[in-house]
């Protein structure tokens, strides 16, 4: 049975053919972008989560949706407990601080963020451009990092000193003085026209809450240890009621939206694409079907069950699916080998760098491996191949011998 | 008892608001190893009858009761298995499967059957040999004349050793010599092997072979005659 299932394929050749391309086609078409999209989504979150905030973070409550800088937290030594973890890649303690700007002619809204500029240094993409010497790096020195775009609204240089004015826990203003060490160019209209980085210790002197942070972001070294590490932390702070570890997801809802948005309008074209696919089986395989309508009534009325005839044409959508699954998860492998190692270079469309829900990332888009779901995908269009044969099958089945033999 | 026995059967086809009787109360018995053609001009219901004896279709009315067996009263499911068991079926043409040998095809009820590829080969090649097929076991359908194609159609048919042997105009499609010499092996099959054949045909000289032959005329049974020979 098998065999005449295996030659009943072959019978139309070109008809084979071009189901099997276009089944193929399609799983690689939706493995290639899926993995494309997959690697992309990586890169932005972990852009995202090194500039932000990590992949998980420990906040006072509330401070994610108020973002209010009183909500501030003695940190003791938890960066240290943390740090010493199985999984985490670093710790970044951080002090958040809405104030003013000052140089000698003008005046800006600012927010100023407080660093441990060493453990800072290698991760945040925001510090990448920034050569040593322009880089910060005492935790209480007047050295400052600024926007490019604020520095140039403040018409300021490097090397020129200004004024910082923040509102201390009190409610007093306190000013202090900086010097311009660097700019941080981004392409973040928030972060190039807002941000100035300075020494952790020096900001929360400023605000009075010395020893306090408001963010403590923790780098883990695969996303993936995010479910050993979330419990372990939870269990660091269990004693600290006034603490929560919230993941990246939640911390930057902006990115996980834009994200889940993005695939999920993929998703809805992938499942359309398998849709016409899976139409394009059935009425293949129908037609096979009715074109054998006498061969059909023959072997029925031989003695074969109609039970039988149904599997022989289900065994021959199978065959053809199952080929059309290898031969495309292999094509689509290689699309994405190609992907991940070239990538897609957009440098030549658009300007130095890309905004996705607030996260920049790389113009060159590189693929990352998902092979849960390219496995998913292949399993798909093997039960869509004998998706597509059930109806041509019940109709080889229900094929009257008597009437099949009249027809010619 | 007799091998196949109809009884007072009707076979009436409805086209539209227009009732067709085919086949009209007709009655008779066929023995084991009996050789018989039904004959009758075209639209005489010779293939309505051929069908209503090889469990393809259900009688109006009336029974058909094949080796004791009543058909109508035989779940459908079990039709397939019966026909596989006890009737073997050669049609006018085009009656074997194309991408199969004709090795794969002579063997095919046998495979239905489940019977061993050895068991299968062994039995085929006897057959072929019998029938003068010898040679061709590895060819497409396409591959081999009219007469040759009619002669592996027997083969499949007799190969699981069925009750009966139903064949509907098996020589319509081919020249008078080659009908002479598939009537001969069938002749030759009938005595040597006791094969029971049932045949239908409008061909003055295939009638003229048959030791039994049953006219048609309008679906009524005309005539019933016995030769020796
Ligand atoms: N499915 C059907 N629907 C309607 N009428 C039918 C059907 N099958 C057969 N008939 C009619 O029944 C009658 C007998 O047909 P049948 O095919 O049994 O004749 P036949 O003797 O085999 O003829 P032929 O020698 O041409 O093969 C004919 O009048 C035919 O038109
Ligand atoms: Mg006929």
């Amino acid at each position: 049975m098998l065999i005449l299932a295996w030659r009943n394929i072959w019978r139309n050749r070109r008809r084979t053919l071009i189901t099997l391309a276009a089944i193929a086609l399609s799983v690689t078409l939706v493995q290639a972008f899926h993995n494309l999209s997959y690697g992309v989504y990586q890169s932005m979150i972990a852009g995202g989560v090194r500039a932000g905030s990590g992949h998980l973070t420990i906040y006072r409550k509330g401070y994610v949706d108020s973002r209010d800088e009183r909500l501030s937290w003695r940190r003791g030594d938890l960066a240290e407990q943390a740090a010493a973890l199985p999984g985490v890649e670093a710790v970044l303690p951080r002090v958040y601080l809405p104030g003013m700007a000052q140089s000698s002619r003008e005046s800006r809204g600012i927010l100023l963020t407080g660093i441990d500029p060493r453990a800072e240094r290698p991760i945040n993409p925001f510090l990448k451009g920034l050569d040593d010497t322009r880089m910060i790096r005492s935790l209480s020195g007047r050295d400052a990092l600024v926007g490019f775009r604020l520095l140039k609204e403040l018409k300021l240089k490097p090397g020129r000193k200004f004024v910082v004015t923040v509102q201390n826990r009190s409610g007093d203003l306190a000013s202090e003085l900086f010097r311009v060490r660097g700019v941080i160019t981004t392409g973040l209209k928030d972060v190039d026209g807002r941000l100035i980085m300075v020494g952790l210790k020096k900001a929360a002197a400023m605000a009075g809450i010395g020893g306090e942070i408001h963010e403590l972001a923790i780098i883990l070294d695969q996303p993936r240890r995010d479910r050993d590490v979330g419990p372990a932390l939870e269990k660091l702070i269990h004693n600290r009621r006034q603490l929560v570890v919230i993941p990246w997801d939640r911390a930057m809802p902006n990115l996980a939206n834009a994200i889940k948005l993005d695939y999920a309008s993929q998703k809805f074209i992938f499942a359309i694409i398998l849709l016409i696919v899976t139409i394009g089986v059935v009425n293949t395989q129908l037609m096979s079907v009715m074109e054998r309508y006498r061969e059909f009534g023959i072997i029925l009325a031989v003695g074969a069950t109609a039970g039988r005839l149904r599997l022989l044409v289900l065994t021959e959508s199978l065959i053809i699916g199952l080929s059309a699954m290898l031969l495309g998860s292999a094509l689509g492998s290689l699309a994405t080998l190609y992907l991940s190692r070239v990538g897609i270079d957009l440098r030549s469309f658009v300007s130095e760098s890309l905004e996705f829900g607030g996260v920049i990332f790389d113009p060159v888009l590189r693929a990352a491996w998902d092979f849960g779901y390219m496995t998913q995908i292949a399993c798909y269009v093997v039960i869509l191949s004998l998706l597509a044969a059930l109806y041509p099958a019940r109709k080889a089945g229900r094929i009257q011998p008597a009437e099949a033999m009249r027809k010619i | 008892m007799s091998l196949i026995q109809l009884d007072k059967v009707c076979k009436t086809y409805r086209t539209g608001n227009l009732e067709v009787p085919a086949v009209v109360d007709f009655t008779a018995t066929i023995e084991a190893g009996e050789f018989t053609v039904l004959a009758g001009p075209s639209g005489s219901g010779k293939t309505t009858l051929l069908n209503l004896i090889g469990c393809l279709d259900q009688p109006s009315s009336g029974q058909v009761v094949l080796d004791g067996r009543n058909v109508a009263t035989t779940p459908t499911r079990k039709l397939a298995d019966f026909r596989l068991r006890h009737i073997g079926f050669i049609f006018q043409s085009y009656n074997l499967i194309p991408v199969l040998t004709a090795l794969e095809n002579a063997e095919f009820t046998l495979m239905l059957r489940g019977v061993p590829q050895q068991q299968r080969h062994q039995r085929v090649r006897e057959l072929f040999a019998l029938l003068g097929l010898e040679g061709l076991e590895n060819r497409r359908p396409n591959d081999l004349s009219g007469g040759q194609q009619q002669r592996v159609a027997i083969a499949r048919a007799i190969a699981a050793e069925p009750a009966v042997v139903l064949a509907d105009e098996p020589t319509a499609n081919l020249d008078s010599r080659a009908s002479r010499e598939l009537l001969e092996l069938m002749h030759r099959l009938n005595r040597e092997q006791r094969t029971t054949f049932v045949f239908s045909s409008h061909d003055p000289q295939v009638v003229d072979m048959a030791r039994r032959v049953i006219s048609l005329h309008d679906g009524r049974l005309a005539d019933d005659r016995r030769r020796e020979p």
